[in-house]
């Protein structure tokens, strides 16, 4: 047991008996009031997401979990499906509750996958990340405004706000958690 | 060293003595450092001592509010007045909204209710935003009770549920998880507020919530034939920008909240060591001086840092403090 106090984002909670994984976590002092634990938590096996706000001397139940590395294989539109890169042993996580995450995961890259016992909680996304331009109009000829942009799309299928300059097969630094374009990578 | 917010800030305070003054405020400055202050149990306050090889040494603390000080000078038949002054809370989560230093506008006006001060302050926003603020930042407010934003979002009619018992059973009702450190009233009420309310509140328009439970103690006066205080918060881009009341002016009441929240202030035990301020002693008797009854009035407190954030579309109030504290921890 810790104190609501001490929840921080990125930690796995049991609430009324179910994994929650806590997606933000703020203090909050409304007017005239001492200070809450404001929390956003989401069901990694649902994807349904809560807002609790507690007393910050409340006690909640954390959950120990184990971080493993797992090779990301390919998803069938319901699983995504990994391979634990020690034991070799291959298990499914529902897209339900990472959605987006096709996206920003390429087949064959390992990533770090939380477990509570058998139960995988989370998909860790390193926050930035590099991914090649699948797809991307030329700059039109001339077109030397400051600041223009355009839509590109990489090879794991996500849109990204990029500069006029930057053309297919270029690789770009992206960041996970915006979606935003940061930098173009040169080899 | 941020040119643009020096000169957004000047030009706010600038603006801010103009309007105030034109409508008749006199400006005043009282001190930052207290030997007492108002008990409020719900504020962390910053200790200092004075030391000096003339006096006795004495255990002061840094000004949460200058309310302590205006409401004397109300007392002593100051008329209408404001203060921009520094305030300082301690244990709060620095970052977008909080810096344990920061500026409040603090204005009271006499023979005026809270309900007066909203327009009072849609005309001061009027006249200190600049040209281009966005919509959403500007007058008219909309305004909305606390009792119909908690039966909209929160699913629950406050008026039947007065008592801890009733409001639980509500809580649970709407799924709202049960703490297991004692709850009370105010508490639940606090969670109900900030689970369901405060982050679906529109914010098309800045929102006035008016009329405040009156489990919440603070200085406001009762609403007459109601629960609820004449009190009420301005959100403005969801943020909570300042707060008003009907300022409460009976001794007996008054003496009752000191008596209270000085107890619950000595007990309470959320921040280890944290500092228990004196308050000044018979405060009371400001309200009851036959030669000078204290005015009738209201008063507004309007955070500075967050109204130049939000004028200057900031994403944080650090935008706008030139050394803010975090940048030392």
């Amino acid at each position: 047991m810790i104190k609501a106090g001490q929840i921080e984002k990125g930690m796995a909670l049991l609430i009324k008996g179910a994994p929650f994984i806590v997606v933000e976590r703020e203090f909050v002092n409304p007017g005239k009031g001492s200070a809450f634990v404001r929390a956003k938590l989401k069901s990694p096996s649902t994807g349904r997401v809560l807002r609790e706000t507690m007393k910050t001397q409340d006690s909640v139940e954390e959950i120990i979990v184990d971080d493993t590395e797992s090779q990301y294989l390919y998803n069938d539109g319901e699983n995504y499906h990994f391979m634990n890169t020690d034991t070799f042993d291959q298990f499914e996580i529902p897209m339900a509750s990472f959605e987006d995450y096709q996206y920003l995961m390429k087949d064959g890259e390992t990533y770090r996958i939380t477990f509570w016992g058998a139960t995988p909680l989370d998909i860790i996304i390193p926050y930035k990340v590099i991914y090649e331009v699948a797809e991307a109009q030329d700059g039109v000829k001339g077109d030397t405004v400051t600041g223009a942009t355009k839509i590109i799309v990489t090879e794991t299928g996500l849109n990204v706000k990029v500069p006029i300059f930057i053309k297919q097969g270029e690789r770009i630094l992206v960041n996970t958690e915006t979606r935003e374009y940061l930098e173009r990578v040169n080899k | 060293m941020n040119r643009t917010s020096i000169l957004q800030r000047s030009r706010l305070y600038a603006d801010t003595r103009k309007h105030l003054t034109n409508k008749g405020y006199l400006e005043v400055e009282t001190p930052s450092i207290a030997a007492g202050l108002i008990p409020e149990p719900a504020i962390h306050v910053f200790e200092t001592s004075f030391s000096s090889p003339f006096h006795p040494s004495s255990l002061n603390w840094l000004i949460p509010s200058p309310e302590v000080f205006m409401k004397q000078l109300l007392a002593d038949g100051s008329g209408s007045i404001f203060q921009i002054s520094k305030c300082f809370r301690n244990s709060e989560q620095i970052g977008t909204c909080h810096n344990p230093e920061f500026s409040m506008l603090e204005w009271y006006t006499v023979d005026a209710d809270y309900r007066d001060s909203i327009s009072h302050t849609e005309e001061y926003i009027s006249a200190v935003a600049p040209p281009g603020t966005p919509e959403h930042l500007l007058p008219p407010f909309r305004i909305e009770s606390m009792h119909n934003l908690c039966f909209t979002h929160a699913g629950i009619d406050l008026e039947k549920l007065q008592t801890l018992g009733k409001l639980k059973a509500a809580a649970a009702r709407i799924g709202l998880s049960e703490s297991n450190t004692p709850e009370t009233w105010e508490s639940l009420f606090n969670r109900i507020f900030l689970s369901l309310v405060e982050p679906d509140v529109p914010q098309d328009r800045p929102l006035i919530i008016t009329d405040y439970p009156a489990q919440i103690h603070c200085l406001a006066s009762n609403k007459a034939h109601s629960p609820y205080k004449e009190r009420w918060e301005l959100y403005a881009g969801g943020i909570e920008l300042a707060n008003c009341y009907s300022e409460e002016t009976n001794p007996d009441l008054i003496e009752d909240f000191f008596r209270e929240e000085s107890a619950a202030l000595a007990s309470r035990t959320d921040v280890p060591n944290a500092a228990i301020p004196d308050t000044p002693q018979e405060y009371h008797h400001l309200f009851s001086n036959p030669d000078k009854p204290f005015p009738q009035c209201s008063g507004t407190a309007l955070g500075l840092d967050r109204l130049l954030m939000l004028l200057g579309g900031y994403d944080s109030i650090e935008g706008v403090i030139l050394f803010p504290l975090s940048a030392t921890l």
